[in-house]
């Protein structure tokens, strides 16, 4: 096989020009939800390769050379190494996707070819989907698969069809398959567990609390709507000043940043929590975080969620992230006491603060310990500073130098829930007291639509834990002591009771809001039964429609049954489509005569030839049956309208006899 | 054992007797069919096309990867597909079923160029029938949507070899249609045929001279010819032939007719081609008729068997060119 492979024509004739722009139009489509995700130039390469192509079709020009289409190839793939580093995930797959479809265009010549776009196409709406499941996610799914089967459908018809028509069979035969999808979708036998585990894609950058805190720096707190997690209480819900979710803990102190590396200690940590009063049980249905974190209600006694413990600051972890929405039940008790028995070492630990920063708060500290009799008096008496003093809680603070928390509590005064959590918190250590920072969210908005609570972004908050003698780790809230509302309302409510305006906040419109809250509960369902329908909601289900103890072994027979029967209703469905016309006025008259003459008239037998039968053979009288005959004939054949009023009157004068 | 030929074991080898086998089962269960054949559902097959595998393949791929993330709407989009493939199998075949196909002739052609069979396709149902084609072997005729209600000619072509009778006795229906996912067919045996007439001798020798031009002698040595009667005349007679009287009674330009020889007319014999084999001296007969008929002479053939006295005209040439096709054959 020596033989040079033949160079490929590469001339166009305009064949194209009815079928291209849609299979353009359906790529177009099932790129647009990978615009904001894939670098610009890949977005600019498409629209470019694809109004090239039409120009080319248009003038009946020639495709680029092998060379110039390799060039290309090479360019783009490198451009996609060099953007991603990898060329594995969902992120540079779609950007390859797009950039395949691109350099396919300009090779494409033959009607054919198409195949290979379309397929492109599917692919690159799948991957859509495996990035982003949203309610809408479903409208962009059906949409581009009845454009894309339209864009089919005009490939292989004919170029005089019309596209409407085969924008019509495509959405008919979409439907067609939509019970059969919907049947399949319910009794697929759902598995616990993936084959393999490949991380998907989270460069979006997931929105949320970081794992340090530096006040001072921000000067703008994240008024992020985003949804953090959703909660749905199994009976009471808490008031909103006792729900602190816990996220995690910052102990180490630079003078400027809280950080919270874990002290570290061999083995798993043995934990001291004695747990009182009555427990909370609840569902918290977590977005992405792309961190290890997974918040409760402080503080958690039991969870169901996989790979996760406790660690040693009484926090949720889980040992991988959380890169997909996860769901997972808590029992939690507001009445606790923690680590009562801290040992000397680690108490020292939560004393330590950096030399030589801060030396005005430094002195303060001191002074006001002196004056105090205990530890708790002390406290009461910095909380009565924040209180009594001019602090304001505002969500614009001003940036600060370089002793942030000298020059918030002695000139700016003002700041949000990290200035008070970190001043505080260095004024337990100045004296002597175990305290940390812990940082989580705070409060939640009830929906009253879906009667569960959506904690925001916005909702993130940061607190003080201190150690005290017998009680173990107590909680502190500085921030409630100059603004209650923020704790005891929440964020979203204090917005909307003029609160919001004070502290610098967006005051969204009221009416806006309870849209919102609508479309959330709509959202939360989405993700609770149909993102959400796996294995456990699926034996559930069967378990409701009768099914006893489901296994795949059923569910597979009730699938198969199930698209036996709906695939033959399709196809009888096609075949009555496809049933003779309609009749007209007279045969059907003369249908009717037919059947009360009780005889059946032979092949080739004409109406006159029958009409003698039927007076020979039957019992009907001979001048409505010549009647009969001779009007039928002129209706049919002669067009004559009193002809057809007369049939239409000797037959049904047949029928009343 | 060297007198057993075993089968080659080749891929092409097997789906060629595959296909012999499933064409003789196809033919025995359906029996022969009349010149007008309405499809039924029980004799249109289907099969999935290359693009209906990768199509499968794909949505494998993709149930995978759904199963893998645990993603609901992958899931939609896979199980969407799917059915799809299976909504599409069934409009495959609808699409075929019902159609009526009834046999519109085949016009004879001369050997080695091509046979148009004719069939007129009628869709007898309420919905439009979509990108239907006829097929024989690998050949596929032109390509038709038919609106409800329509019926258009179809023209399936068939390579002749030798003159004779090129037999159809088998062709298909055939249909891609939505997605060119599957491929429907039903297979036809009308058991038709189509004249083929010898290919007309490129390289032909000069005809033999007509009577008119070896002079009298021969016309003498018959004696007298009986007049047979009057026809219209028409260009190419001869002069010496039109019954000017009757001209002058009816206005009628009419010609004589003797029932003798006609003295204008020449005979193409078999036999005057001694030293050829047979199949040269038809083709060189054919093209005497041919290029006679084009001049509008009259001509008659003579073949062992068979004589076709003189005349002219299409029926007559076709009359003689049909002896040329079954010359030999036992039903000519």
């Amino acid at each position: 096989m020596a033989r040079k492979a033949q160079k490929k024509p590469r001339g166009t004739d305009g064949a194209l020009l009815p079928s291209l722009p849609w299979t353009l139009a359906a790529l177009a489509v099932a790129l647009a939800p990978h615009v904001p995700y894939v670098p610009v130039w890949v977005t600019g390469a498409f629209i470019a390769c694809a109004a090239w192509r039409l120009l080319i079709e248009r003038h009946r020009g020639t495709l680029p050379s092998v060379l110039v289409r390799a060039a290309l190839a090479l360019g783009c793939f490198l451009g996609v190494l060099a953007t991603y580093d990898t060329i594995s995930g969902v992120g540079p797959g779609s950007a390859l996707l797009a950039v395949m479809a691109s350099l396919k265009l300009l090779e494409t010549r033959k009607r054919r070819d198409q195949f290979v776009l379309l397929f492109i196409a599917i692919f690159l709406v799948m991957s859509a989907l495996l990035r982003e499941q949203y309610l809408w996610s479903l409208l962009y799914l059906v949409g581009a698969l009845v454009l894309i089967m339209a864009a089919w459908l005009r490939m292989a018809a004919s170029p005089s069809a019309r596209m409407r028509d085969s924008l019509a069979t495509s959405v008919r035969l979409v439907s067609y398959a939509a019970p059969l999808a919907l049947a399949m979708w319910f009794l697929f036998p759902r598995i616990a567990t993936p084959f393999w585990a490949v991380p998907i894609d989270t460069s979006a950058g997931v929105t949320g609390l970081s794992d340090t805190m530096s006040p001072g720096d921000i000067s703008e707190l994240s008024q992020s709507d985003a949804v953090a997690f959703r909660v749905t209480f199994e009976d009471t819900v808490p008031a909103p000043g006792d729900r602190y979710w816990r996220a995690l803990v910052l102990h180490r102190f630079s003078g400027r940043t809280w950080t919270g590396r874990e002290p570290s200690i061999g083995g798993r940590p043995e934990q001291q929590i004695e747990f009182a009063g009555d427990p909370v049980s609840y569902q918290v249905t977590l977005e992405p975080t792309g961190q290890q974190w997974v918040p409760a209600l402080d503080l958690p006694a039991s969870w169901d969620l996989p790979r996760t413990f406790m660690n040693t600051t009484q926090g949720l972890s889980r040992v991988v992230p959380v890169d997909q929405r996860v769901a997972y039940k808590v029992v939690s008790y507001p009445v606790y006491r923690a680590e009562s028995g801290l040992r000397d070492y680690f108490r020292g630990w939560y004393r330590e603060l950096p030399a030589g920063t801060n030396p005005r708060t430094l002195a303060l500290a001191a002074e006001m310990r002196e004056a105090a009799d205990s530890d708790r008096a002390y406290i009461a008496a910095v909380l009565a500073l924040f209180r009594e003093q001019e602090y304001y809680y505002t969500l614009q603070p001003p940036a600060l130098g370089r002793h942030p928390v000298d020059e918030f509590l002695f000139e700016s005064r003002r700041g949000f829930c990290e200035h008070y959590a970190s001043a505080f918190t260095v004024m337990m250590r100045v004296a002597g007291i175990p305290a940390r920072v812990v940082l989580g969210y705070q409060g939640g908005e009830l929906n009253p639509l879906g009667n569960y609570l959506i904690v925001r972004q916005s909702d993130a908050h940061a607190w003080s834990e201190v150690w005290l003698p017998d009680e173990g780790w107590t909680r502190v809230d500085p921030t409630a002591a100059v603004a209650p509302e923020r704790i005891e309302l929440g964020f979203t409510d204090s917005l909307f009771d003029g609160l919001g305006a004070g502290w610098g906040g967006r005051v969204p419109s009221r009416l806006w809001h309870r849209f919102r809250l609508s479309w959330d509960a709509l959202n939360a369902n989405w993700n609770e039964w149909v993102l959400g329908y796996g294995p456990e909601k699926q034996n559930a289900l069967m378990e409701w429609f009768g099914m006893e103890s489901p296994g795949w072994r059923k569910l597979v027979f009730t699938l198969i049954a199930f698209v036996i029967a709906l695939t033959l209703g399709v196809s009888a469905l096609m075949m009555w489509r496809n049933r003779p016309p309609r009749l007209d006025g007279a045969s059907r008259l003369y249908r009717r005569y037919v059947r009360a003459t009780g005889l059946a008239p032979a092949v080739g037998e004409t109406p006159d030839a029958f009409a003698r039968r039927v007076t020979a053979e039957s019992s009907l009288d001979d001048t409505s049956v010549a009647r009969i005959t001779r009007s039928y004939l002129a209706a049919r054949y002669g067009g004559d309208d009193s002809a057809l009023a007369e049939l239409a009157d000797a037959v049904s004068a047949l029928g009343r006899r | 054992m060297s007198s057993i030929r075993w089968p080659s074991p080749s891929l092409p080898a097997f789906r060629q007797a595959a296909t012999r086998r499933v064409r003789a089962w196809a033919r025995k269960r359906q029996g022969q069919d009349a010149l007008t054949a309405v499809l039924a559902a029980r004799r249109t097959y289907i099969l999935p096309t290359g693009v209906g595998l990768i199509y499968g393949l794909m949505a494998f791929a993709m149930l995978l990867g759904a199963m893998n993330y645990n993603n609901n709407l992958a899931f939609v989009l896979t199980f969407f597909l799917v059915a799809l493939g299976f909504v599409a199998m069934h409009q495959c075949q609808r699409n075929l079923v019902g159609v009526d196909i009834a046999f519109a002739g085949v016009e004879p052609v001369f050997a080695g160029s091509v046979a148009e069979f004719r069939f007129a396709v009628t869709n007898p149902s309420r919905s439009a029938r979509h990108r239907i084609r006829l097929h024989v072997d690998d050949r596929d005729s032109d390509m038709h949507d038919l609106g409800p209600g329509d019926s258009t000619v179809f023209t399936l072509p068939v390579d002749t070899a030798a003159r004779g009778r090129v037999r159809l006795p088998r062709f298909g229906v055939h249909s891609q249609y939505p997605f060119e996912l599957f491929r429907a067919w039903a297979w036809l045996h009308m058991d038709l045929a189509g004249l083929v007439y010898p290919r007309p001798a490129d390289d032909a020798p000069p005809p033999p001279p007509s009577l008119l031009a070896l002079g009298h002698r021969q016309h003498d040595a018959r004696g007298e010819e009986d007049f047979a009667g009057l026809r219209r005349f028409v260009t190419g007679d001869s002069p010496r032939h039109v019954a000017w009287k009757a001209y002058a009674r009816s206005g009628q330009l009419m010609s004589k007719r003797f029932a003798g020889a006609d003295t204008s007319s020449q005979w193409f014999d078999f036999a005057d081609l001694a030293g050829m084999d047979t199949e040269t001296r038809l083709s060189i007969l054919t093209r005497w008729v041919v290029d006679a008929h084009r001049t509008r002479e009259d001509y008659g053939l003579r073949l062992p068997g068979e004589e076709i006295p003189p005349a002219h005209g299409a029926a007559h040439r076709d009359r003689c060119l049909e002896a040329l096709a079954l010359h030999g054959d036992g039903d000519g």
